[in-house]
């Protein structure tokens, strides 16, 4: 007898209702058989990509940047570790134990690592940065508080140290992660950059990115949930960057920089080689320091970066390219070497009366140096006598002034290896019709004002200098560079800036003729003849004053005119004149009165460091090497090798 | 009370007894590949030492002694322990349903479920009728709601689910008329729907993840259900070899040891791993439902048909889990999750579903 018949005796339903469940539960198996199946036969391939997906890590290793140096190696721009302190999340088994720790020994602010623990928003993973640029003595307390605090820890980073600050930082420019609309510019797609990448963002850092950059690496590993490496497959080490040397003198890039500061004026300064168009300092004040945004790279928005983008002076600007300003007298030379090329006045003859100014319609045009006579081309240059090329443009007439400034290369961009040059303004019909519809004919007034370099007349300085650079070399227009080298690395070979000149022929009369009036207005008591240039020298130069505004208006600095200084050396010698340097102060007043002073000590600096010996007296003063101003403290960097450091003074 | 003979040896169904051996055994070896440290495998091996030692005590013991003057007891004790749990209770993960004795910690709720299904059977056994009348589902009502509250104040939402299993199955096997379970089964799902929108967050999550998987954040409560499908995805036929699992191992899968443990076995032994477990999950539900169909009265089916449900409930609710087609609810896997209360509890049943079949003849 079966005991199921019990059970069918007992209730009847019982048994039925037993082999129900039974089925019921046949069901939930086989359905959770066919679920199993799909997942791991049908699409075990994708769970397998996500398994390994979730496993392996690919970390970049960044490369080092290369180093950026000046033109006698000592090095502006560094790669270098720093190193951060961050907390674990995870790791923390008592809040306010860790704060406190943080707060009483690393001078963290609290309140903001509490709210970065408890921002919702940050993966949970991640180490919390608490501090940045931790110095030694954060160093070793974290490591002698392992065991206490294990969730303290350090995290190394490749920092970008700007040895000198705000010195040259227009030049070298600084670094930032390249951002999203940058990503969609084809020249940037095409470099290969991805999001999150640092990259040059200014200056040299930006131009030459390819060749500082270098070739990250990348390390394949293990990780578990939290990210942490357990074991790794694979390497590919990083090639650092290729250094590149410059073409800057750091000394007198230096020098040039405290002749502004010094004195809290604000301008731009060029010096360069007309030769070859190296640049030896190319200064622009104020400037800005490039290690805020080095320091800030990630998070662009810091205070710290805010305060320099958002300054009323723009010291990001660089003046030296960026800023056009009327060029002022200093615009002679190119009129009178247009002149005598086109024969409009000649070796010769070449008088024309001044009459302090000139009668124009009801309007009179001043010679505010005073009544010169009836000078000639020299001395008209040396006098700066306006009343002279009011009447010398005026028979040139604007279509040849235009012409052969244009030559020149003015009114377009030089080339320099620097981002963001201005073109400026030079004269021509089209301009005034352009910009002034309501009186859109060019006018004689437009002519003679035009002819001393006011009006329709706003250059860059660097423009300026190539220009006449170009007519003081008898026609090499060299484009001018920062560049000079990158040394060789493993990646990529030796590289040196290809520099042919645009060639313009003129007549060797008329280049000595300049030659000698640059000269001149110099050593013959022209209108530099008071700035007390060393004569040994041979230094040549040319003064001009931009007009701000009409100057009955003058009251306060704001209004007064920019002072301009173009100088070259040696001038009217057997030698072929090495220097060239353009100085704007803005709001410096009359020509030669603060330019000129600044331009003769770059000039004295450039010649006693070549000669070896002082040729100022006043120079001595001046001669502070260049300090470094980021310090081992600050950064928690190493140490910068004595090497560097012994630098040999301007005057021995 | 305990007798022991020859005859009665031969009686014992060796499978019943294998099979939950052969699960925890298995379930060891996820937990191995998975939790900490050893510590939790030798406590799990423990555990299973002291739940064969009273499934052998129990099967020696005439259940009828156990069912009908036992069980109130026992359930008595288990609810005063509720009591003591939630007043002294330790908390793990937001459930505080532990209490700690001398290095072990206890779950009184899974005692609380065994001891529900001995007072449903004892109840049910009784009534002698083809169908259940309201009074019966009422008085079978009342004894759940003590345990239930109790389990409820432990914040311990999977249990109480289970206890809506146990209850299910009673009424069910009881003869419940077709109306109710028509009503039972329209209020269930007004339930769900009435109470979906008063579910705190995570909870809601955790049901968005199932319905809309690729909307979920992977990062957030979707996770664990993310994480554990493609551990079971990724084991594929074979498996990624014993302690070889990295979903696992690496810790993408959170507490794999025990609300996880069958996705770590998908992952290292693969479908074939699955299968067998799933297969021994078969034998052990058919030796009861054999055990259940031969017993000469109806407390033994009643009884062991408990244990049944709540065994399905389990590995449906589970697996369910583990493959995303049901919300993690905090079920664990019977014999194979860690959790040392849980194997005693089971093997309770498996004592208990022993000694019905050891007396399916004697009067």
């Amino acid at each position: 007898m079966s005991s199921s018949s019990n059970l069918k005796e007992d209730v009847f339903n019982l048994e039925l209702r037993v082999y129900f469940i039974q089925y019921l539960v046949l069901v939930v198996f086989i359905a959770l058989g066919i679920r199993f199946y799909v997942l791991q036969v049908a699409r075990h391939d994708d769970y397998q990509a996500r398994a390994e997906n979730n496993r392996i890590r690919e970390i970049p290793i960044p490369a080092p940047r290369g180093r950026i140096l000046d033109r006698n190696e000592k090095v502006l721009v560094d790669g270098d570790s720093a190193f951060n302190v961050v907390v674990i999340p995870e790791d923390i088994t008592d809040k306010e134990d860790t704060l406190n720790a943080l707060a009483q020994n690393l001078d963290v602010d609290r309140a903001e690592v509490l709210a970065e623990l408890n921002n919702p928003l940050r993966a949970k993973s991640l180490p919390v940065l608490v501090k940045q640029n931790a110095s030694p003595a954060d160093l070793q307390w974290v490591g002698s508080h392992e065991l206490e605090h294990p969730e303290i820890s350090i995290e190394e980073q490749p920092q970008r140290i700007y040895k000198y600050g705000k010195l040259a930082a227009h030049l070298l420019g600084y670094i930032g992660q390249v951002n999203p609309k940058q990503l969609e510019i084809p020249k940037f797609k095409d470099a290969g950059y991805k999001a999150g990448d640092i990259i040059g963002q200014g200056g040299i850092e930006a131009v030459y990115d390819q060749v500082l950059r270098g070739k990250d690496g990348m390390r394949r590993v293990i990780v578990d949930s939290r990210g942490v490496p357990k074991a790794e497959l694979e390497r590919i080490d990083p090639i650092r960057g290729q250094d590149v040397i410059t073409t800057i003198d750091l000394d007198l890039q230096s020098l040039a920089e405290n002749l502004f500061t010094s004195k809290n004026e604000t301008g731009a300064l060029v010096a360069l080689n007309p030769q070859d168009g190296e640049i030896l300092a190319m200064v622009s004040v104020p400037s800005f320091d490039p290690n805020v945004f080095a320091r800030n790279v990630v998070t662009e928005n810091r205070k710290e970066v805010r305060a320099i983008v958002n300054d009323p002076a723009h010291p990001l600007f660089n003046k030296a390219i960026q800023s056009i300003y009327p060029t002022g007298s200093t615009w002679k030379i190119m009129m009178a070497t247009a002149a005598l090329e086109e024969g409009v006045i000649t070796p010769k003859n070449s008088k024309i009366v001044c009459g302090h100014g000139l009668q124009l319609g009801n309007r009179f045009l001043n010679d505010s140096g005073g009544n010169h006579g009836m000078p000639d081309i020299h001395a008209a240059i040396v006098h700066s006598c306006d009343g002279y090329f009011y009447r010398l443009g005026l028979k040139m007439g604007v279509d040849m002034i235009h012409d052969w400034v244009s030559r020149f290369g003015m009114g377009q961009k030089t080339g320099v290896d620097l981002p963001s040059e201005q073109r400026g303004i030079i004269p021509s019909r089209e301009w005034k019709k352009r910009v002034n519809p309501r009186d859109p004919a060019w006018k004689d007034f437009d002519t003679a004002i035009a002819s001393i370099g006011q009006g329709s007349v706003a250059v860059p300085p660097l423009q300026l200098l190539r220009a006449e650079a170009g007519i003081i070399t008898g026609g090499k227009f060299y484009k001018p560079h920062v560049f000079k080298e990158a040394r060789a690395t493993q990646l990529a070979p030796v590289k040196y800036f290809d520099n042919e000149p645009t060639e313009l022929k003129l007549s060797p009369t008329t280049v000595a003729i300049i030659d000698y009036a640059l000269w001149g207005v110099v050593n013959e008591g022209g209108t530099a003849g008071g700035v007390g240039f060393p004569r040994e020298l041979n230094i040549g130069g040319k003064t001009g004053t931009a007009q701000v505004i009409a100057r009955e208006k003058v009251r306060t600095k704001e209004h007064k005119d920019h002072s301009w200084f173009i100088s070259f050396a040696p001038t009217h010698t057997q030698e072929k004149p090495e220097i060239g340097v353009v100085c704007i102060t803005e709001n410096g007043g009359w020509g030669a009165s603060a330019s000129g002073p600044k331009v003769k000590l770059v000039e004295a600096a450039y010649f006693s460091k070549k000669l070896g010996r002082p040729i100022l007296p006043e120079l001595l003063a001046l001669n502070t090497p260049p300090k470094v101003e980021v310090s081992r403290a600050a950064t928690g960097a190493k140490p910068v090798p004595d090497t560097d450091r012994k630098r040999r003074p301007l005057v021995q | 009370m305990v007798d022991i003979n020859q005859k009665k040896l031969k009686d014992v169904d060796w499978l019943l007894l294998i099979a939950p051996i052969a699960l925890t055994v298995f379930g060891c070896i996820g937990i191995a590949s998975s939790a900490p440290d050893s510590g939790y495998v030798k406590k799990q091996i423990i555990s299973l030492g002291i739940g064969l030692a009273i499934a052998i005590a129990i099967m020696f013991t005439d259940y009828r002694k156990i069912v009908f003057d036992i069980a109130p007891f026992f359930y008595g004790a288990v609810l005063v322990l509720l009591v003591v749990v939630l007043v002294a209770g330790t908390e793990i993960n937001g459930n505080r349903a532990w209490l700690r004795l001398a290095g072990f910690s206890l779950q009184p709720s899974e005692f609380a479920k065994a001891a529900t299904i001995l007072m449903l059977a004892r109840h049910l056994a009784n009534v002698r009728q083809s169908f259940l009348s309201l009074r019966d589902m009422i008085i079978m009502g009342a004894i759940v709601m003590p345990p239930v509250i109790l389990v409820l104040l432990e914040h311990d939402t999977g249990t109480t689910l289970t206890f809506g299993a146990i209850i299910g199955t009673f009424y069910f096997l009881g003869g419940m008329r077709k109306i109710f379970l028509a009503v039972g089964a329209v209020a269930i799902v007004v339930g769900l729907i009435a109470v979906y929108p008063h579910l705190k967050g995570y909870q809601k999550e955790r049901i968005n993840v199932i319905i809309h998987p690729e909307q979920a954040d992977p990062k957030g409560f979707g996770y664990q259900t993310i994480q554990s499908v493609i551990a079971v995805g990724s084991g594929g036929v074979l498996g990624k070899g014993l302690g070889q699992g990295t979903q696992g191992k690496l810790g993408f899968l959170p507490f794999a040891w025990t609300d996880f443990i069958a996705a770590v076995i998908a992952e290292e032994t693969g479908l074939a791993g699955v299968l067998l477990m799933m297969c021994l999950y078969l034998l052990l539900i058919w030796r009861l439902i054999a055990v259940a169909k031969a017993s000469r009265e109806r407390a033994g089916s009643l009884l062991v048909m408990g244990f049944v449900g709540l065994i399905t409930f389990h590995i449906l609710c589970n697996l369910g889990m583990v493959v995303a087609i049901l919300p993690i609810m905090g079920i664990p896997l019977p014999l194979m999750s860690y959790g040392g209360t849980a194997v005693m509890a089971m093997f309770m049943g498996v004592g208990l579903a022993l000694s019905v079949r050891m007396r399916r003849f004697v009067n």
